[in-house]
């Protein structure tokens, strides 16, 4: 079978090697391995563009990977009624390329997205920028079909943009980080490709100043679909190449809509900003793209091995994000939403690192979050608590894992409480 | 009935009144009458007794003394449900949710509304009134029902093509399951780490348990938009337009299309000004900022004129409260009201088909009710594909009654032949479970039974529902009401 380039890279995550891996190319294969893998009790790590292997709890125990990215074919794609039916394993940078030739696209971004595949883009709950004006992945999944430790075909959902048959086995799945099953085909909502795009980037000194554009923004006469802000360290990394100032705080804000509103909207912004933030840039269209890229991306950039991920009340980002010491943190954060990633840029040891993430998390936990370690050495996940703050629900979570993999075959270890 | 049942019944009611008080429980039959059936008028049972609950803690008690009893329990909102969700299979206790009606937070900053189940949706619209915010989801009984309702069936309404439905904005519930336990799911913030049990949550139908809160999105308002009121010689006519504006990369905040007999009924009932001659007419919405809207309705009108229709109103808005703006979208959503001018009685369903396949499923619908002799209005969210055929008859009629059934039937088939599904946004309560096997395999269904044994392992939380198999499913008697009582 394909991939046998990258054989060396097999893993199961936190430096695990797997037992075997098996590569289908059907879904019928994959439930042909499954079923065989299963009667044995053997756990299965299913995998997609391998770019997140690292993501989460450690597997409790060692077992076969399942390597979807055979499962690449686009099912059915009727771009007239803008949706589309597509395997796991199939890269969004492709499943981008096969849309634009239809004039759409999904509105899901995902950091090295010429390998992310969408079934690890779903069971991971990535999202980018754009989430703020154009939802999450939770948002545009319309029907899934997954494979249990029985090896049999489980499908939620369907393929119309609208159907209230059975449960929302679509939801469920996503981000479920591969406990449930093995996604194995997924259909999406797609929308047209605006005709104009704008980011418009803006330096800001001091965190009572974002904290007053931000509150700001959530009333302006403009609507916009992203709304991003970096702390200098993060600015410098993602405007990479980009010739764009920089300052202690960075706010971008995108517009996406027919040209004469998107127009009417990067000169509505600069007027609501005029004396406010300096050093204001705009950049339109094509010119956009590689900033758009490049805040998307920002989610694997690593200088360390260390990133945090807040997930606050929107009013909460600004202030949280000061909290984080620019010399060490890279801060980027969907404002919009709430959510503040950083990244450690500094070296550092547990017995520093754990007292700062338990006073970050309580921040965090206090206004009605969490805070989640994306990525953080093997060794240290234990004491940090990849998934944040135990949760009232995970018990529920528990039972539903227990409802749907009583064998606990899928990805053991990897969520929440163990899951 | 032995004196060991009575003296059962006779406990349930005392314990009932011991804990939300006597002007909260309903036991007369003439009181219960209206708690036989919801919208969906072709299935009737009575309850035992309804209770009213105040609190999330009265829900709780409600519960556990069902389950020391066995006796079955049903929640209801304001009973809109055109499926049958509410219907008291074998009896028992109907818990109603409308006295719980409390807006306790609006947040404007972080976007987001708690409320009690039993706030009707409109309500919250009218809160948010003047702060540049609004609910999104806008069902057309957005006067009556229910948020909690809304979120047991996962509610669209006319504007969900460009919005999304309830669970896209829905963050977070509290519930009360089936054994007393309060849990709450999500919360304020986005993207807490777990499964997404508010996704799951949403649309259960009332299987899973008892919602005692919601935390929904908030929706910035667009600054304006337009209206417009396209009017076609033929359904062709209309449903082709609909798909040339998708297919053209229009993304219509919503599309809803009448028929010449809805057409005539909403007329007479609302004097708008729609043209009663006409064979169907599109209500196509954009909305944004105002600098866009120029030229999305000038691309809508192109497509309208390109298929031989004309743009015969186009209503520019900013507030929402302009009068013909008002008045169009009181028209729409008042469509099945007027109804009530056609026939005594009538049955809407809700299939979805791919938008592609609007033209020939008009078709298919149009032959079926001249086959059996049932006349059909049709007044639907296009746009997503949604049709709403309203089949009208005599609920007195038994042969009637029959061939109603039997069209509905053929249509929801028909929707499934073409790749789509039964139900968009009413939810298959009573009424379509015998659909589930069509739409999917055993293994799919045994997967939905574990998940809701998952939640409801007794199976006494709203038995008989979705779902056509487990333990929570009780024989029902078919059409017609069930007991004499
Ligand atoms: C004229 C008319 C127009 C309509 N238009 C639309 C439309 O545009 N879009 C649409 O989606 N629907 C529409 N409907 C259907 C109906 O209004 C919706 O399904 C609505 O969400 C039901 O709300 P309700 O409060 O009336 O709930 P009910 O009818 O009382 O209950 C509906 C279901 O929810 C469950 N339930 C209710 N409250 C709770 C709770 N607190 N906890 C757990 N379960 C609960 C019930 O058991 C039942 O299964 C329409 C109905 C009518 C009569």
């Amino acid at each position: 079978m394909n991939h046998a380039a990258d054989h060396a890279a097999d893993t199961l995550g936190d430096g695990l090697s797997p037992l075997a891996v098996a590569r289908p190319e059907s879904i019928e294969q994959l439930c042909d391995v499954v079923k065989t893998r299963a009667v044995e009790g053997t756990p299965l790590f299913p995998q997609g563009g391998r770019t997140s292997l690292d993501y989460g709890g450690i597997p409790d125990a060692a077992g076969v990977a399942l390597d979807l990215r055979g499962l690449a074919r686009v099912v059915d794609y009727p771009a007239a009624d803008m949706t589309i039916t597509v395997e796991a394993g199939v890269t969004l940078a492709s499943l981008q390329d096969v849309l634009a030739r239809e004039g759409q696209r999904l509105l899901i971004e995902a950091p090295r997205d010429a390998e992310a595949t969408l079934g690890g883009i779903y069971a991971t709950n990535t999202s980018g920028p754009r989430r703020f004006g154009a939802g999450r992945p939770r948002d545009q999944i319309i029907g899934v079909s997954f494979v249990n430790a029985a090896g049999e075909v489980i499908k939620g959902g369907g393929r119309v943009v609208k159907n209230v048959a059975g449960y929302d086995l679509p939801k469920l799945l996503t981000g479920s980080m591969g406990t449930l099953g093995a996604i194995a085909q997924l259909t999406l909502k797609v929308r047209p490709v605006p005709e104009a795009s704008a980011l418009v980037w803006g330096t800001v000194a001091a965190i009572e100043q974002v904290a007053a554009l931000l509150d700001a923004l959530n009333t302006s006469a403009t609507r916009p679909i992203a709304v991003e802000l970096l702390n200098e360290q993060a600015s410098r990394r993602v405007a990479d190449g980009l010739d764009l100032p920089h300052g202690a705080w960075t706010l971008v804000v995108g517009f996406e809509d027919n040209a004469k509103s998107v127009a009417w909207q990067v000169a509505r912004i600069k007027e609501e900003w005029a004396g406010r933030a300096s050093a204001l840039a705009t950049l339109e269209n094509a010119a956009s793209t590689p900033l758009w890229a490049a805040l998307t991306n920002f989610a694997d950039a690593a200088p360390g091995d260390v990133s945090i991920l807040a997930n606050l009340r929107p009013s909460a980002a600004a202030a949280f994000a000061a909290l984080l010491d620019a010399s060490r943190w890279e801060v980027g954060a969907h404002a919009g939403s709430g959510i503040v990633r950083a990244h450690l840029a500094v070296a550092t040891t547990l017995e520093v690192l754990a007292p700062e993430v338990e006073t970050l998390r309580a921040r965090a936990v206090a206004d009605g979050g969490n805070l989640t370690l994306p990525r953080c050495p093997t060794a240290w996940k234990k004491r940090l608590g990849v998934w944040g703050a135990p949760r009232a629900d995970w018990e529920i979570c528990r039972r539903v894992k227990a409802a749907l993999d009583p064998g606990r075959v899928f990805n053991p270890g990897r969520f929440v409480g163990g899951i | 009935m032995s004196t060991a049942v009575v003296n059962a019944a006779v406990r349930l009611v005392d314990e009932l009144t011991a804990i939300v008080g006597v002007e909260n429980v309903l036991t007369e039959r003439d009181e219960k009458l209206v708690y036989e059936c919801d919208g969906y008028v072709i299935e009737k049972n009575l309850p035992d007794v309804v209770v009213f609950p105040t609190s999330t803690a009265d829900v709780v008690a409600i519960v556990k003394l069902c389950g020391r009893m066995g006796v079955p329990f049903v929640p209801r909102g304001a009973g809109t449900s055109l499926a049958g969700g509410t219907l008291a299979v074998g009896g028992g206790v109907m818990i109603c949710l409308t006295r719980m009606k409390r807006i306790v937070e609006i947040n404007i900053r972080d976007r987001y509304a708690v409320v009690e189940p039993g706030v009707v949706n409109v309500w919250l619209t009218r809160a948010l009134a003047g702060t540049g915010f609004h609910y999104a989801p806008d069902p057309s009984s957005q006067t009556a029902c229910t948020i909690g309702g809304n979120v047991a069936t996962n509610s669209g309404g006319p504007h969900t093509l460009k919005y999304g439905v309830t669970v896209n904005h829905v963050r977070g519930v509290e519930m009360v399951m089936p054994d007393g336990a309060v849990i709450e799911t999500g919360g304020l913030c986005e993207d807490d780490p777990g499964y997404d049990l508010t996704g799951l949550v949403v649309g259960n139908e009332g299987t899973f348990g008892i919602t005692t809160k919601v935390i929904v999105n908030l929706t910035r308002d667009p600054e304006g938009g337009r209206t417009l009121l396209a009017v076609f010689d033929s359904v062709d006519a209309a449903t082709e337009t609909v798909s040339g504006i998708i297919a053209a990369g229009i993304v219509p905040a919503a599309l809803e299309m009448l028929d010449q007999l809805m057409i005539q009924a909403i007329e007479a009932a609302f004097h708008f000004g729609f043209p009663v001659d006409a064979g169907a007419v599109l209500i196509i919405e954009v909305d944004g900022v105002d600098a866009g809207m120029e030229k999305d309705t000038a691309a809508v009108a192109e497509i309208v004129a390109s298929k031989g229709g004309s743009v015969r109103k186009s209503i520019a808005w900013y507030t929402r409260k302009e009068p013909e703006y008002v008045a169009i979208w009181k028209s729409r959503k008042s469509a099945f009201g007027a109804i009530g001018r056609l026939s005594p009685t009538f049955c809407t369903q809700d299939g979805v088909v791919p938008r592609t396949k609007l033209p020939h499923i008009l078709r298919f619908i149009n032959e079926v009710g001249r086959r059996h002799g049932i006349r059909v209005a049709n007044v639907f969210h296009a746009g997503d594909g949604n049709i709403h055929p309203i089949l009208l008859f005599d609920e007195r009629d038994a042969d009637q009654v029959k061939r109603v059934l039997l069209a509905s039937h053929e249509i929801l088939d028909e929707c499934i032949n073409v790749g789509g599904s039964v139900t968009g946004e009413h939810g298959i309560g009573v009424e379509k479970m015998e659909f589930m096997p069509k739409l999917f395999s055993p293994e799919d269904l045994a997967a939905m039974v574990a998940l809701r044994t998952t939640f409801n392992p007794t199976g006494l939380c709203s038995p008989s529902k979705m779902l056509p198999s487990g333990a929570a499913c009780l024989e029902r008697k078919g059409p017609g009401r069930h007991s004499p009582a």
